[in-house]
């Protein structure tokens, strides 16, 4: 395919590689531009250039299918001997086309939910920016440059989730006057915009830690570059610093991912508009540091493999994916903003793809855990994104973000009440016809035939967790569609709103998605395979990482489920009913009163405060790192800057000197005549000096 | 081109005098071009000459001192241009500034007069008009001797030239900021020329130690005569000290919050980046370059004397409500990067500090001006009395993100470029030597940062975001004059931090030299 263009040697794989990320840049570049001659283009312009990116992606595709790679490198920081490059393999262009469609469906759904809002261009702008910045970590070669990708994702975060910077009362989340721990909960989008930032930062400066010992024993930050040759790998594990500097990498991921411990901001970046919420959670940000990882653990296996040990790293992903995943699934089960709800389950099903990456790397059949991880990444990515644009369109249309003030809509929005199902049964995993249920069932696999030592509790974690996924969907699902019409939309009717569907392109956008998530999840088990085979070839040619194949013998499942561990769909399908049935006796029966059940008995009731305080993780972390040194900074002002140094050593000097002091405040006359006069010596002393 | 650094740094000096007459007589604004041509004609020189490579020229002196030349090399380039890019453009923001200034002044004056009644007669009978042009002509005389000081100071081959140019700096500085500060401006001016004073003795009995025991004064002498150890070290000590109260490093920062809060504008925005990242071209220089055994010996006290400096002024960064007191706190944790970037004792790590002082230039020169169009426009400089301005000054709210961005030092700003490379150093050192020291600091550099995003974030969100309150309700943008400089710095930051080669090619084959030896 190589030509030659403008005398340059010009290929056409490896210049769509590069136009996927550099198109919503420039597309971000002239929004202003355009906003300029006409509000209305930004919408069309900025859809279009997220079209031709997704488009870029899916030319690549055919490349990937044939598990052929593109590595383009030009040069950069030459006098550091370092190069900006594409790095197209399988991986990437999968997770592009993934990141490219679904953004390009939000950005629809975009012109629809944001319209008439006065900043829509630094809307787009930053909607653009945060596509391209994601684009660019997918497709970087080099951690360095990964880097500029995941700062630029974290700064369009921090821009678009405090995209409402006035701070009015209906952007705000939390309760009003709510307070844990003596701390309010309650956030305005500036400081949630601020929070993010920082709180990933902390993320950020592990990653950074992580890529700068690497780049010193390695020489390089490209991914093949430190494959080619793995000399570093024994000279840092030999000092020990191999397993820790992956462990700060993997840091980088957990904050831009929020995983436990630094998940607390993603509650807050609730506050952006809805797309950005969609965007955040299913296409860029808190999927950066999933594809992080997965671009980093193929080289720790191989180099495991190689006898570099590097368990420990596999098994701190591991223990941080399983805690965030029961830990925030729990929490999703009794907020009542709808918005939350979704990313509770968004850290909780981020933590299943980190939880089987993590036993991907523990067991001996990498590759299983491993397109279990990336395969559940895709189905979230659909029925996420479904979820959340669902949602905005609830929002929208009732103007609340309470599930509390909504009920019985499903008589009034038909089509989200359908689609919002289907997405939803996605979540859930209902038994084969969803993405959810296939992907989730892979992950049961994986950890349940992993062989190690962890095993069995995680797989109970990992099946708690779906129980309770199960519970918190159907308990959604149920008190925003079912039961009677709350007083707010009671009020609302009665001040003559009528409560109608949301606009085409609003609800097209989640519709195809919703779609999709049933589609594929009709095929879900040709669809794993393909992408089983296509990841084993990948890690064969790329790292020598060997599948080893056993037989499961005396499979008791007819032949189409063949390749699916019993124990994990016995335990997938259980989990489904259990959950589910507990969510319809609660809140689409409405056979019991959840409010009465817990507040039965002191015990339910302590759980239930607990969970709502966010187990008071929050309010520690507030407590630690912003009350606290606040208070320390106070102290070390007044009774340090202000007495010890300002007034002793300030006025030291200047008593030791008072005399020269009042020599000169002598000639502070105020006429410029005499000012003058002193400069014009001050020339002359310097004329004389030069002349000596 | 022969003569173009002599050019470069004289240039501005002989013709301030015709700079203030042109003031005087016929007005500001082309008094502001004639100084914005005179400087935008040495920093063409100045960067045709860094393009043609290393240049040096040498003009005879005096016997005792030796001789007088000017070198622009790897490490000088740098600091040259960034002193005069910004000195050249914040002419053009002076003027707005200035003339605001003038005027409240003049009022201030005015209303004196009528309160103490018939005390002074000659601004009784003089015009606003006349005020303003007389005082803007003596602004841009000093504003020129000033910006010709800090380049003299970066160019010098000789110690005796290099104080000399040091104390230049010092004068106008002094009448800048007595004449036309904000508070107690008087007593703040004197406190600035104090303090840089007395840096500058102790730094000049450093110089005489060495230049009396080795008998010259010359740079290029320095390097290859012996010097006993004691007073090697002793020197050694004294300069560190004296440029230390120039970078305002810890326990010798007081004066710069001080300085920095009440000087013009303008000026706090050279005075910052410009000025007092001197202190650390002169590290460079005299220690790192000139004293390499010393240096080793004390590069981890410069490591940790940085450390202390970066979390310090973020720290008190954190509780100012005066903007420009916080940019002045916040510059001292900066300077504290560069000297801890310095005492990694590594090429990257060196090279990453110089790249901090480019980048800190562009940064807060950025937010420097942010500060002085919210003085001009809203009238006040208390952070509490602001908010939501973002939709009121558009253009100064993206420039000052951008700007924040460089301090913060998130890509695609120059400010990454800076940070990573100055922590590569460190880390780099603390692995080869193994030291526990080295690496605790690093960690906790890394963790400085974090604070340095919060209360550059923190004042972002307090000045241009939230709640408007109503007596902001009728504020506009700054403007041209104000904005457009800060669009170049914001655009070179960024073209900077994508393609950061344009400094890293003079820098590094430069720290290469001197850490290889």
């Amino acid at each position: 395919m190589a030509a030659e263009v403008l005398g340059l040697p010009f290929e056409v794989g490896a210049a769509s590689a590069w136009l996927v990320w550099i198109l919503p840049f420039i597309a971000a570049l002239i929004m202003p531009g355009i906003g300029k001659i006409s509000k209305h283009a930004t919408g069309y312009a900025a859809v279009g250039f997220a079209l031709m990116s997704a488009i870029s992606a899916v030319s690549l595709l055919p490349m990937a299918l044939e598990a052929h790679e593109i590595h383009d490198q030009i040069s950069w920081i030459d006098s550091i001997g370092l190069k900006a490059g594409v790095l197209a393999d399988p991986l990437s262009i999968i997770m592009a086309n993934v990141v490219g469609w679904i953004s390009f469906l939000i950005m629809i759904y975009s012109t629809g939910y944001m319209k008439g809002d006065k900043s829509i261009t630094r809307f787009w702008f930053w909607m653009l920016f945060f596509i391209g910045s994601m684009q660019l970590i997918v497709l970087s070669d080099n951690l360095l440059q990964v880097f500029f990708g995941w700062e630029g994702v974290g700064l369009a975060s921090y821009a678009l989730i405090s995209f409402w910077y006035r701070d009015k009362k209906k952007d705000h989340v939390g309760t009003e006057g709510r307070t844990v721990l003596g701390l309010l909960d309650y956030y305005s989008p500036t400081h949630a915009g601020m929070k993010a930032f920082i709180m990933t930062k902390v993320g950020d400066v592990m990653m950074i830690a992580g890529m700068l010992l690497i780049f010193l024993f390695a020489g390089t930050f490209g991914f093949r570059e430190l494959m080619h040759d793995t000399s570093w790998a024994t000279t840092m594990s030999a000092q020990g610093l191999l397993v820790p500097a992956f462990i700060l990498l993997f840091g980088g991921a957990v904050g831009k991912s929020a995983q436990f411990p630094l998940n607390e901001w993603l509650l807050e970046a609730m506050t952006g508009p809805t797309a950005v919420s969609a965007l955040i959670h299913a296409a860029t940000m808190v999927k950066a540091g999933v594809f992080l990882v997965m671009r980093l653990a193929p080289l720790v296996f191989a180099l495991s493999a190689a006898g570099i040990l590097a368990d420990q790293f596999f098994e701190v992903i591991l223990l941080v994916g399983a805690t965030t995943a029961l830990l925030l699934g729990l929490q999703g089960m009794v907020n009542s903003e709808i918005k939350k709800v979704l990313a509770y389950s968004t850290g909780s099903q981020i933590g299943y793809m980190m939880m089987v990456l993590g036993i991907a790397g523990l067991s001996q059949q990498f590759v299983n855990g491993y397109t279990a991880g990336f395969f559940h990444l895709i189905s979230h990515a659909m029925f996420k994104a479904s979820l959340f644009m669902a949602a905005g369109s609830l929002l929208h249309v009732v103007g609340s973000r309470f599930m509390t003030d909504m009920g019985g809509l499903r008589k009034n929005m038909k089509k989200t009440y359908v689609f919002m199902w289907a997405a939803g049964l996605g979540l859930m995993g209902a038994p084969f016809i969803t993405t959810g249920f296939w992907s989730k069932d892979s992950i049961f696999g994986a950890v349940y035939t992993s062989g190690h030592e962890w095993a069995i509790p995680i797989f109970a974690i990992a099946v708690l967790t779906a129980v309770i996924t199960a519970f918190y969907t159907t308990r959604m699902l149920g008190l925003v569609f079912y039961g009677s019409k709350s007083k707010h939309i009671q009020k609302m009717e009665e001040e003559g709103h009528h409560i109608h569907e949301a606009s085409l392109s609003m609800w097209v956008p989640y519709g195809i998605l919703a779609v999709l998530t049933i589609a594929i999840g009709l095929v879900g088990l040709s669809f794993e395979g393909g992408l089983h085979e296509l990841f084993t070839d990948y890690l064969e040619d790329s790292f020598g990482i060997h599948s080893v194949h056993n037989e499961i013998e005396n499979s008791i499942l007819p032949e189409f489920l063949d390749g699916i561990n019993p124990v994990a769909l016995a335990a997938s399908l259980s989990a489904f009913a259990i959950g589910t049935g507990l969510g319809y006796v609660f809140y689409i029966g409405r056979w019991v009163d959840p409010v009465k059940f817990v507040n039965s008995n002191i015990f339910f009731y302590a759980i239930h405060k607990v969970i709502l305080n966010r187990f008071y993780l929050n309010a520690i972390v507030y407590w630690c790192f912003v009350v606290a040194p606040l208070w320390l900074s106070r102290g070390v002002f007044r009774y340090f800057e202000k007495t010890v140094i300002d007034y002793g050593m300030n006025n030291g000097l200047q008593k030791a000197v008072g005399w020269s002091a009042k020599v000169v405040q002598g000639t502070q006359t105020g006429v410029t005549q005499s000012y003058l006069f002193v400069f014009g010596a001050g020339l002359l002393f310097v004329v004389l000096i030069l002349l000596i | 081109m022969e003569y173009a650094l002599l050019q470069a740094v004289f240039l501005p000096l002989l013709l301030s005098p015709i700079a203030y007459i042109i003031g005087r007589k016929i007005g500001p604004t082309p008094a502001m071009w004639f100084t914005f041509g005179i400087l935008l004609y040495a920093t063409i020189l100045i960067i045709l000459a860094t393009l043609s490579g290393t240049t040096e020229e040498h003009y005879p002196w005096t016997e005792q001192f030796g001789e007088f030349g000017f070198l622009l090399d790897g490490l000088a380039s740098p600091f040259a241009i960034m002193i005069y890019v910004l000195s050249t453009i914040l002419v053009l923001y002076s003027k707005p500034y200035m003339i605001h200034r003038f005027h409240e002044q003049y009022e201030e004056e005015q209303h004196e007069i009528t309160s103490t009644s018939g005390n002074s007669t000659i601004i009784e009978s003089s015009s606003l008009s006349n005020y303003v042009n007389a005082k803007s002509g003596l602004y841009f005389a000093l504003y020129l001797v000033f910006a010709m000081g800090m380049l003299g100071t970066v160019l010098s081959t000789n110690l005796i030239e290099f104080y000399v140019f040091f104390e230049i700096m010092l004068i106008p500085g002094f009448f800048l900021v007595a004449l036309w500060g904000a508070g107690p401006r008087r007593k703040i001016g004197l406190m600035f020329l104090l303090w840089t004073h007395a840096g500058a003795v102790v730094l000049l009995l450093g110089f005489l130690m060495i230049g009396l025991t080795i008998g010259s004064f010359d740079f290029a002498d320095i390097q290859e005569s012996e010097i006993p150890q004691d007073i090697l070290m002793l020197s050694a000590i004294a300069i560190s000290i004296g440029l230390g109260v120039k970078l305002a490093v810890f326990m010798f920062h007081i004066w710069l919050p001080w300085v920095h809060g009440s000087a013009p504008t303008p000026i706090s925005a050279l005075l910052s980046p410009a000025m007092i990242g001197i202190g650390a071209y002169g590290i460079f220089r005299l220690i790192v370059e000139f004293l390499p055994n010393t240096f080793a010996d004390l590069s981890i006290w410069f490591h940790i004397w940085g450390l202390v400096t970066m979390i310090y002024g973020g720290a008190m960064a954190l509780m100012q409500d005066d903007i420009k007191r916080l940019l002045a706190y916040s510059s001292i944790s900066q300077m504290g990067y560069i000297l801890f970037g310095i005492g990694s004792m590594s090429v990257l790590g060196l090279s990453g500090a110089e790249m901090m002082y480019v980048t800190h230039a562009l940064g807060k020169g950025i937010l420097f001006m942010m500060a002085g169009i919210i003085i001009v426009k809203v009238g006040t400089r208390n952070i509490s009395q602001l908010g939501g301005l973002a939709g009121k000054m558009p253009i100064t709210a993206v420039c000052a993100v951008i700007g924040a961005l460089t301090i913060m030092g998130v890509p695609p700003t120059s400010g990454f470029m800076g940070e990573w490379t100055l922590f590569y150093g460190a880390l780099e050192t603390a692995i080869e030597d193994g030291s526990t020291v080295r690496a605790v600091t690093f960690g906790l550099g890394l963790v400085a940062t974090a604070l340095t995003m919060s209360y550059i974030l923190w004042m972002l969100k307090r000045v241009f975001f939230g709640k408007l309150p109503e007596h902001l309700e009728n504020v506009k943008e700054g403007s041209w004059y104000m904005t457009a400089p800060m669009m170049v710095l914001a655009g070179f930051t960024i073209v900077l931090g994508i393609y950061p080669d344009i400094f890293f090619n003079q820098i590094i084959p430069y720290m290469s030299g001197v850490i290889g030896v």
